[in-house]
């Protein structure tokens, strides 16, 4: 038996692998309590997949054709080099992901930087946890998803859980909500009575269902409340955290009567929450709060200032760096974490350091043996990136490393076309995905089960991912792709093939940044320890829990910072008369390309549906198992719908890991979070109408 | 661009904000005739019950490279030739003047009240007043709130909260007689009752009587006297005309304006809020004045043509601890033939809703009594198009109407779910159980029910009880064959 830890979430539960044929069980670990959701029990399904590629593929005018590895490889460095010497260096583009291990991910950062010679790299990671990435750097000084161990929340009195459904996204988490459960504390922020919002009933908390992209404004209102009722923890304040009064005026337009009309939530039950969290916090006696964003508060774009207003929340109540309380982010992809901190960010290096930072530039510059200089610039953020390809001064070429973007992406329609645009696209990945489907070079790489290497749970605890079984004959691992193209494209630097070796790089390249993993070797992990960054030095402990005793920002101060509601970019009109928000199933991960391929899992949940309330339903005139299409001014799709009252009578819910007509990224929008990049999948204006069933 | 505001209130300082946001190159001075910074006036009577703190008050602080904030600089003249402004702190220069000059507070003529206010008699529009009454709410055991509108019924609530007994008196017959049919008055003033207060609709109010300078009683025409240390006035406000007037631009109930909201005489000078007379009336709320303040920045800032915004039709929301009413657009006395109106009378719970659904919007709401509801039909007012089939439904909120599934292990369908993270159903249970799994752990091993968050240990351990006693497990036969057979079903 193997143990490693799960392929999907940031969750990632531990597992055992093993037998024949192989099958997962799930083993002890902090995080998962010995739990496994359906998706980790199937998981070991994945490594038996009908279609696997095995050999590279060519498109040709007929379909793919298989060509050898080195044909294909050559061939790509050859029209990698003609594409440049026409378009520069900006030719090319890469994307990554978030799945990828820390050590591919900053494999593909430093491929991109050296060897493509490219600004231009960003990752699917833009559409998950940017925001509350940029939220925390601005107000705390450093971006750790969870700033504490997950198991703190069992003991707090209160836990809001701001657009999150973790009972869905990742089911042995809830464990962890237990005790605030019995205490009657847990609070769910979500337009839908989802599967986690139920788990406020029966006592549990409270759920508050308010109007779609209005979570802003709704925490505005709390805030209102404990600077106008001086339910405030002053010594925090005054002795941990700067600008306060501004964030104070900020919110005084905001009255609870006002933040009702907006967000349909009334003074009544925002008065009640916003004293339930003071009496939660230490200053009042309580024992603790924890205030915790999932992407249905992030995906706007208003999304970096909402996770900022719940970050000024918690600086506000004395939460952050309490023995127990405080904020965080709950990460997504598994290793969302770790994807974001060692370079696929196209303003970022290794280490969470800076891009345009010189000093960052010298560090990485001399752990890759090159000159600064020869580090390219910063490159733009995905949505812009993926709006560029093939246009007049955009790339021509791109490289896809583990992300599905056809599917996950907003304004699907759109990105289809612009890849459609290109001179070459190579998509590296075990299965032909939506998106390897439009490559001219499919490369077929390793997977999970079949590789050695980290990743970095939800907690910023570093994870030692093992390989179980041998990968197919024919297929390679991407750091053994990276070697190759880099040698082919003459590219300065080493480009070791074992994960170990390229960890020990990156655990010198993050040495000193934000995310700092130079004392988190293998043989500690393999030891058993329980390691979280940043772990400066092999004598170290890691640090389970931030803020402690001060920030990591210049003053030692947590930075406060005043936002003003600005709402969605799209409006209800008399062609778009209703909400449309997106999200996720217990059965499937992320663009569905691997879930959809796992019998149990795609038995159980085979398509898109259209959750609608059935005063809506009845509006449209739709009962039973009737079609819906869902239009917005990017495009459409279609999808049963499946009438139930837990979602708002004016909005309609689609999950978003489906492709073809039941493809609702086609109807999302691509606008963009000013500062984040983060695109606003969570809400637009749509139609909706029967669709007659064939 | 020179830019000049009089009145830093909550429109004048909105508008400076707006303003400094979106036009990067003008200059502002921002004139205030109060001592203090800009502050948020609407929650004044917040302040006055307690429910908020001074600091809390305090509006954002424009950007201070462009925009100059003058408390204290009361404005004495507008020098229209010379395009300045007089104060005592000296004269502002000016390319386009702002008039946010707001209202004031109505003293009524009548005696002990004419020759200026005695001791113990306000009006609340400024944080002075509102820190005159919270002190003097310390020392008097009865006050007199005279206004039956939403300041007064703020106010006497407010004052109750802090434990002062309120009358409140107003000249028309029915509290909220602006927002408030008879028929749903009547169910504000009994929630009124309830938390102590007592109404006087009708009043003909004779005189405030004063004892060494301080008022004592108010006296009505009918000889009741009601005693009371305390007299507010809350009976309407009046625009702040004065310096306009004196500046020799045109006035009538407040500032006249055109659709621009320039004033008709003179294009570089503006009027918004309280004090403006547009062509579709005088305001008096706040947030018609933060739209025209936002209108007027825009096409100040992208010298472009001006929309003026609607002043009718705005929302009313109490705010009044004990109380909830909020009204917006018509309510069912003006209503037209052809308009839907779905009423809920509630009158024993001091609830009451009513509708107004013209064609396919909402165009009217009025709840008192209904927090809840009032901030769900708020978010559906006037929105466009999709309401439901039967208007009625919108009563029903968020909500389902009650529909409940079963949560008992006995009478719950076969085909509900009990495991959510492994997809178990009952039936699936029920199944392993025929085949041997008998026990909560071989169920688990079985099916994988509680093998993801645990959650449903509970329910799993109800169906064995539940299996226990309808279908006992023959003893003898645990058959290790049967149990083989159960390797998931699904």
């Amino acid at each position: 038996m193997t143990d490693t830890h799960c392929p999907y979430c940031a969750l990632q539960c531990a597992q055992k692998l093993g037998g024949d044929p192989i099958a997962a069980e799930p083993r002890a670990f902090p995080t998962n309590v010995g739990g496994m959701c359906q998706k980790g029990w199937t998981s070991a399904e994945l490594l038996r997949a009908q279609d696997r590629i095995t050999t590279p593929l060519r498109r040709t005018p007929t379909g793919f054709e298989p060509v050898g590895w080195d044909e294909a490889l050559d061939d790509i460095a050859a029209r990698v080099q003609a594409i440049q010497a026409e378009h520069g260096p900006d030719g090319v583009a890469v994307f990554g992901g978030g799945g990828l291990t820390n050590e591919k991910a900053y494999q593909l950062g430093k491929f991109a930087r050296l060897a493509l010679r490219t600004r231009l790299i960003d990752y699917n990671g833009r559409f998950c946890m940017s925001s509350a990435a940029a939220a925390a750097n601005r107000t705390l000084g450093i971006d750790r998803g969870l700033p504490f161990p997950l198991t703190d929340l069992n003991d707090a009195d209160v836990v809001v859980l701001f657009g999150s459904n973790l009972a869905d996204t990742m089911p042995p988490a809830v464990q962890h909500l237990g005790g605030v459960r019995e205490r009657g504390g847990l609070i769910v922020v979500d337009p839908r009575v989802s599967a986690t919002a139920k788990l406020t009933e029966e006592g549990g908390g409270e759920h508050v269902q308010l109007v779609p992209g209005t979570d802003l404004v709704f925490i505005l209102g709390l805030l209102h409340i404990v600077f106008a009722e001086s339910l405030f923890d002053s010594d925090y304040l005054a002795a941990r955290v700067d600008g306060v009064d501004a964030v104070r005026r900020s919110v005084a337009e905001w009255w609870p009567e006002r933040v009702a009309a907006t967000t349909g939530v009334s003074e009544t039950q925002l008065r009640r929450i916003a004293r339930i969290l003071a009496d939660a916090s230490p200053h009042r006696g309580g024992k603790g709060a924890f205030l915790l964003t999932g992407r249905g508060s992030e995906q706007h774009v208003d999304g970096t200032d909402t996770v900022t207003a719940v970050i000024n929340l918690a600086l506000t109540l004395g939460l952050v760096g309490a023995e127990r309380g405080g904020y965080g982010a709950i990460t997504g992809q598994g290793n969302g974490q770790g994807g974001r901190e060692h370079g696929q960010k196209s303003d970022q290096l290794p280490g969470y350091r800076m891009i345009v930072d010189p000093a960052a530039r010298e560090h990485v510059a001399a752990v890759w043996g090159v000159d600064p200089d020869a580090i390219p610039g910063a490159g733009v953020p995905a949505v812009q990136l993926l709006m560029s390809l093939g246009q007049p001064d955009g790339p021509r070429a791109l490289f896809v490393h583990g992300s599905n973007v056809l599917v996950s992406a907003p304004d699907a329609g759109t990105i289809r076309r612009r890849v459609e645009s290109l001179d070459l696209v190579v998509v590296c990945d075990f299965i032909p995905s939506e998106t390897a489907m439009l490559a001219d070079y499919i490369l077929p790489v390793t997977q999970w089960a079949e590789e050695e290497g980290t990743m970095t749970g939800l907690e910023g605890r570093v994870l030692r991912r093992r390989k179980a079984v041998e990968a197919p004959d024919g297929v390679r691992s991407e750091l053994e792709i990276f070697s190759e193209l880099a040698a082919r494209l003459d590219a300065p630097s080493t480009w070791p093939t074992e994960p170990r070796e390229v960890y020990d790089e990156l655990r010198l390249a993050s040495a000193g940044g934000r995310a700092d993993y130079a004392g988190i070797s293998y043989d500690r992990l393999d030891a058993g320890e329980a390691l979280y960054w940043p772990c400066p030095s092999e004598d170290h402990p890691g640090t389970p829990r931030l803020f402690a005793e001060s920030f990591p920002t210049p003053t030692g101060k947590a930075k406060m910072i005043a936002v003003r509601a600005v709402g969605p970019d799209d409006v209800l009109r008399a062609d778009a008369p209703v909400w449309l928000v997106t999200g996720r199933v217990l059965q499937h991960y992320q663009s569905g390309a691997q879930t959809r391929r796992v019998a149990k899992l795609n038995d159980s949940m085979p398509r898109a549906y259209v959750e609608i309330h059935p005063v809506l339903a009845q509006r449209i005139g739709v009962e039973g198992i009737d079609n819906i299409s869902i239009t917005s001014r990017r495009g459409s799709m279609v999808a049963q719908a499946r009438i139930s009252p837990d979602i708002r009578p004016d909005t309609v819910f689609v999950p978003f890991h489906f492709a073809d007509e039941g493809m609702v990224n086609a109807v999302t929008s691509s606008a963009t979070d000013p500062v984040s990049g983060m695109p606003e999948f969570k809400v637009c204006a749509v139609q909706i109408s029967r669709e007659a069933t064939a | 661009m020179k830019v000049v505001v009089i009145g830093a209130g909550m429109v004048g300082n909105r508008f400076v904000d707006e303003l400094g946001r979106i036009a990067p190159d003008v200059d502002v001075d921002l004139l205030g005739e109060e001592s203090y910074e800009p502050y948020n006036r609407v929650l004044l009577t917040e302040l006055v019950a307690g429910r908020v703190d001074l600091a809390g008050l305090a509006l954002p602080t424009p950007d201070e490279g462009r925009v100059r904030v003058r408390p204290g600089a009361a404005a004495l003249e507008i020098d229209r030739e010379r395009r300045c402004v007089v104060t005592a702190q000296g004269e502002f220069e000016y390319d386009h003047l702002v008039l946010a000059t707001g209202a004031r507070g109505r003293v009524i003529p009548i005696p002990g009240l004419r020759d200026g206010l005695p001791r113990g008699a306000h009006v609340l529009r400024s944080l002075d007043d509102a820190r005159d009454i919270s002190a003097a709410a310390l020392n008097v055991d009865r006050a007199v709130v005279i206004g039956g509108g939403p300041l007064g019924i703020e106010l006497a609530c407010g004052l109750q909260h802090r434990g002062v007994s309120v009358t409140v008196m107003s000249i028309m017959p029915t509290m909220l007689d602006r927002d408030l049919d008879p028929v749903v008055a009547q169910i504000a003033e009994s929630t009124a009752k309830d938390l102590g207060i007592d109404f006087v609709g009708n009043a003909q109010i004779a005189s405030v009587a004063v004892s060494d300078g301080r008022v004592t009683a108010v006296r009505l025409e009918d000889g009741t006297s009601y005693p009371a240390g305390l007299v507010v006035l809350a009976a309407g406000t009046a625009p702040e005309t004065g310096l306009a007037g004196a500046a020799g631009l045109e006035t009538n109930m407040g500032i006249v304006v055109g659709e621009d909201l320039r004033t008709t005489l003179d294009p570089r000078i503006s009027a918004i809020g309280d004090c403006a007379e547009t062509p579709s009336g005088v305001s008096g709320l706040v947030a018609p004045g933060w739209a025209q303040a936002r209108a007027l920045a825009r096409s100040i800032a992208h010298d472009t043509e001006l929309e003026l915004p609607p002043i009718s039709g705005s929302a009313m929301r109490l705010k009044a601890v004990g109380m909830s009413v909020v009204t917006m657009g018509i309510r069912a006395s003006t209503a037209s033939e052809r308009d839907r109106v779905v009423t809920l009378s509630d009158p024993r719970e001091r609830r009451h809703v009513e509708l107004v659904a013209r064609g396919d919007t909402l165009v009217g709401v009025t709840c008192v009594g209904a927090p809840d509801l009032a901030a769900h039909l708020s978010t559906q007012f006037d929105r466009p198009g999709m309401l439901p089939a039967d208007p009625m439904l919108l009563l029903m909120g968020t909500g389902s109407m009650g529909v409940v599934e079963s949560a008992s292990p006995t009478t719950m369908p076969a085909a509900t779910t009990v495991c959510r993270c492994n997809g178990v159903t009952k039936g699936d249970l029920v199944h392993a159980w025929d085949c041997g799994s008998t026990t909560v752990e071989a169920l688990a091993s079985a099916t994988l029910a509680t093998t993801g968050c645990g959650g449903c240990k509970k329910l799993v351990c109800g169906i064995v009880d539940w299996l226990q006693e309808t279908d006992p497990p023959e003893i003898s036969q645990a058959s290790d064959e049967a149990r083989e057979a159960t390797v998931p079903s699904r």
